[in-house]
């Protein structure tokens, strides 16, 4: 398979604190490459450096390259990064005073999708893609907010995906949300990572297992083994892959 | 917890009697500070009785008719009206609204928004130090340098400009409707500057990540994610800015010319109902005149009690969840989408090519956007910050005169020596200086204690009846123009001898009357912060209830206490109208706690009175440097105390 994206030598600051070390990777399209690891390790700056996230925190600082078809993103506009790449946070984040359709419609919008046909098909596209359509088609002006915790989640994921990335990023989609609503999420997961490439953040080893084709296990800021999910799980290479995927700590 | 004290298992039978101690303990604890809620709950009761009964002659002679006479007392015994004062109020206010709106919520913009990080932390400090400078400096400030500015400069351009059309008729004098509504609008920036601010950056940042997650820059989500959940605090922040317009008294009363008459037009002289309080109250006719004065008093404070119950009612319907506005906004009938033939394959639509391709113009033009949007509202920072650095460089040019003198601290106040005499002997402000220490003194030995208690109580006891009626009261009484507070003091003290003399007593019960709101709501805020795991875990352990309290949530805020405290200390150490009307001035050392005490602040207020006399005029300038120093160092120490360890809270 093709890389998508490529990182090289990332390091990552907060301040003074180091937060990754020479981190150098690479993401196949339209795969989904899990990234696991312990608390703190920096699975979340990682995902936050490759749309430049990272640098809108205070005190941040990144040094190394990611590329993106070839593209250098560091040299790039922060936003237009930000339209290729698109992000799904841990905490369901709709606009508050934000209808349903105008969370999903706010991207559009920015990028000047102004004519109505336009903007209700790419609206119900998105909607539809998420697997949040059929709740919610006949209340698209109830405000964002009012949905359940899976349904907002959903549709942050209908509003990252409306702008057409051509890679999402999912820091710990899941974290927030009961058994039920995950299942729904994974199940999303399982469609979108043949046609996207999929970037996904989590703490729970069963659900990289079940969502990712590959899987990099980061350490203190490190990346350690990256490799098929199914033999990053069956035979690491690393002793410390294998104590961790096998829950001998963290 | 008292309860488990009484049946002590046999296991506990050696604490038993120490858990009993500490359970009647906190029995006397929550009996005495509910009493001590009841009593201020009855004193403000108290205290608008008798400005009702003392407004009540004027009431029944002159009914409804007091709203709309123009005349107030020709001759003694009347006619009195209210409308020229009810009239410049309303159109001070309006004018400074105007003004102060767009500069302020610019400022906040920028401060929490749009400025680099390094500027954001000095900028918030010079607009809460904005706030904090006193009113009767910004007047002075404003009689030196705002007033010749508008009057020789500002009017006479818009009036040739406009031919002396309507509303820029009349003669420019520069001490007038504009002036006054200028520097209430200098004065209350800050204000909604800062509550602005304050809620803007409470709107978490993942609401902001998520914005920039699609693709926006950073002014386009503030528009997507942040301004929707700030704009009760903002509206908050407005009505409080209006509220503190309405109220504002000795800055106004030196710029607005002091004329009874409904101002016609921008160079209009006029007055307003605290701006004409204070200068009549300060040599009041027994009788009808008094009576009027009083129920000038009671429209004011009626007029303040309803903005302050309608800023409640405002923001709890503006945070109240409901449909989306926007959704209302780009259509009427409800949103149905019908889904066209094929959309659920990943392939994009005939149309995205064409946006795909716009997608650079597009994004410099957003960019364009930003860069205006950035413009404008550095644009209200450098308007903002104009006057403010006006205001410090005349102070600290003028009044670095005297503070560098040791007499200046030591000596009393020269008598006045008129323009042009050589060789005016040198003063000093010491009697002030001692003045306001003894008067902020005994007043915060009161104000604090009680203001901290009270506040524990309303946060405490949120559920009884007692402690919404409380904190209803202090919420409102924080509004209240604090001539109010002095007029109160005032009306006790003559409604039962007549010829008293204003005195440091009175003057500390009016300062404490204003700081005791203060300090019980940012005691009643900073407990709201604490969570309750704290207190759960605490009370895990087996503590009292008054001893979590006490002990463990009074702790974890302490850093928000203190800042609430020297809040307090800071506005009753500047405070001007409420000490003329209750202390006086006097000009020597004290003698007694019940003769008339001057204070720094309403010393200027003296000068400012003798404007002829130059020596005196430096000392005033002193005063007012002495003054701005205060509020800058308590201003520093009061973020320092929230930047300490234990956390951040707010007032």
């Amino acid at each position: 398979m093709p890389a998508r994206l490529e990182v090289q030598e990332l390091n990552a600051w907060y301040g003074g604190r180091q937060a990754l070390y020479d981190v150098s990777l690479e993401v196949e399209d339209r795969a989904a490459t899990a990234i696991i690891g312990p608390s703190g390790c920096g699975k979340s700056t990682f995902l936050r450096c490759l749309n430049r996230l990272h640098e809108e925190t205070p005190g941040a600082r990144m040094t190394g390259a990611v590329r993106l078809d070839g593209d250098d993103l560091g040299a790039a506009d922060a936003v237009s990064v930000r339209c290729r790449v698109g992000m799904v946070f841990q905490k369901p984040n709709p606009f508050p005073n934000l209808s349903i359709f105008e969370n999903v419609a706010a991207g559009l919008r920015l990028l000047g999708v102004r004519r109505r046909d336009e903007l209700d098909q790419g609206v119900a596209e998105a909607l539809l893609h998420a697997g949040l359509w059929e709740e919610v088609e006949h209340h698209l002006d109830a405000p964002g907010t009012s949905l359940s915790g899976g349904q907002q989640q959903r549709l942050c994921i209908a509003r990252a995906l409306a702008v057409r990335p051509e890679v999402l990023l999912m820091d710990e989609p899941c974290s927030a949300l009961d058994p039920i609503a995950t299942a729904k999420v994974e199940t999303l997961m399982a469609r979108l990572r043949r046609e996207y490439t999929v970037v996904v953040v989590t703490h729970n080893l069963a659900q990289a297992r079940r969502v990712s084709d590959r899987t990099a296990f980061f350490y203190l800021g490190k990346v350690v083994e990256v490799g098929p999910t199914d033999r990053i799980f069956a035979s690491p290479a690393e002793k410390l892959t294998e104590n961790y995927v096998n829950g001998r700590f963290g | 917890m008292g309860g488990g004290a009484d049946r002590p298992g046999e296991r506990f039978e050696g604490r038993g009697r120490r858990l009993r101690f500490l359970g009647r303990l906190g029995l006397v604890f929550g009996g005495g500070i509910r009493l001590l809620a009841a009593a201020v709950l009855a004193l403000v009761v108290v205290l608008a009785g008798f400005l009702l009964a003392n407004a009540w002659p004027a009431i029944v002679r002159f009914g409804p008719g007091f709203l709309s006479g123009t005349i107030w007392g020709d001759q003694p015994g009347g006619p009195f009206g209210a409308w020229p004062a009810i009239a410049g109020t309303l159109l001070t206010s309006a004018l400074a609204l105007l003004f102060a709106v767009p500069i302020g919520l610019g400022v906040a913009l920028f401060a929490s928004e749009l400025a680099p990080r390094w500027l954001r932390a000095p900028l918030a400090y010079f607009v809460d130090l904005g706030a904090a400078i006193p009113s009767i400096v910004y007047g002075f400030w404003a009689i030196a340098v705002l007033v010749p500015f508008l009057g020789d400069t500002v009017e006479p351009g818009l009036s040739r400009l406009t031919h002396g059309r309507w509303p820029f008729a009349g003669p420019t004098t520069g001490g007038d409707l504009l002036a006054a509504s200028v520097v209430l609008a200098i004065m209350i920036v800050p204000t909604i500057a800062a509550l602005s601010r304050e809620a803007l950056r409470a709107v978490p940042r993942e609401l902001r990540e998520g914005a920039l997650g699609v693709g926006a820059n950073r002014w386009e989500a503030t528009r997507l994610a942040v301004l929707g959940p700030a704009a009760p605090g903002i509206a908050g922040s407005i009505v409080l800015g209006l509220g503190r317009a309405l109220g504002e008294t000795i800055a106004v009363a030196m710029v607005f010319g002091g004329v009874y008459e409904a101002p016609t037009s921008l160079f209009s002289r006029g007055a307003t109902i605290p701006s004409w309080l204070v200068t009549q109250f300060l040599n009041p006719l027994p009788g009808l005149d008094l009576n009027a004065l009083y129920e000038l008093a009671t429209i004011l404070l009626a007029v303040s009690i309803v903005l302050n119950v309608g800023a409640r009612l405002l923001i709890r319907r503006l945070e109240a969840p409901r449909r989306s506005r926007r959704g209302a906004r780009w259509r009427t009938a409800p949103t149905v989408v019908r889904v066209p033939a094929g959309t659920d394959s990943f392939a994009a639509p005939a149309w995205w090519p064409r946006i795909a391709e716009r997608g650079r113009a597009r994004r410099r033009w957003r960019a364009v956007v930003q860069g205006l949007v950035l413009a404008l509202v550095v644009g209200a920072v450098l308007l903002a910050a104009y006057p403010l650095a006006s205001l410090i460089e005349t102070t600290a040019v003028h009044g670095g005169v005297a503070v560098v003198r040791p007499s200046f601290y030591t000596s009393t106040p020269p008598p006045s020596c008129g323009i042009g005499q050589t060789n005016c002997p040198l003063g000093g402000v010491g009697p002030e200086i001692e003045g306001t220490l003894v008067m902020l003194g005994l007043a915060a030995l009161i104000a604090i204690p009680v203001g901290l208690l009270v506040g524990v109580y309303i946060s405490e006891y949120r559920q009884s009846r007692l402690a919404r009626a409380t904190s209803l009261v202090t919420d409102v009484l924080v509004g209240v123009p604090t001539i109010l507070l002095g007029v109160f003091v005032f009306a006790v003290v003559h409604t039962y001898d007549q010829t008293i003399e204003a005195s440091a007593i009175a003057g500390a019960a009016a300062l404490g009357l204003l700081m005791v709101p203060i300090v019980t709501r940012a005691t009643e805020v900073a407990l709201r912060t604490v969570p309750a795991s704290v207190r759960e875990g605490a009370l895990a352990l087996g503590f009292p209830r008054h001893r979590v309290t006490l002990r463990v949530v009074l702790g974890s805020c302490r850093p928000a206490l203190v800042t609430g405290n020297l809040l307090a200390v800071m506005r009753a150490g500047g405070e001007t109208a409420a000490l003329l009307l209750t202390a006086g001035t006097s000009g020597l050392w004290m003698t007694s706690l019940t003769s008339q005490t001057g204070a720094l602040s309403t010393f200027i207020w003296t000068a400012f009175e003798s404007y002829s006399s130059p020596n005196y005029t430096t000392d005033a300038w002193g005063a007012a440097l002495v003054l701005l120093l205060m509020m800058a160092v308590v201003s520093l120490a009061a973020r320092l105390a929230l930047r300490s360890p234990g956390g951040p809270g707010s007032v």
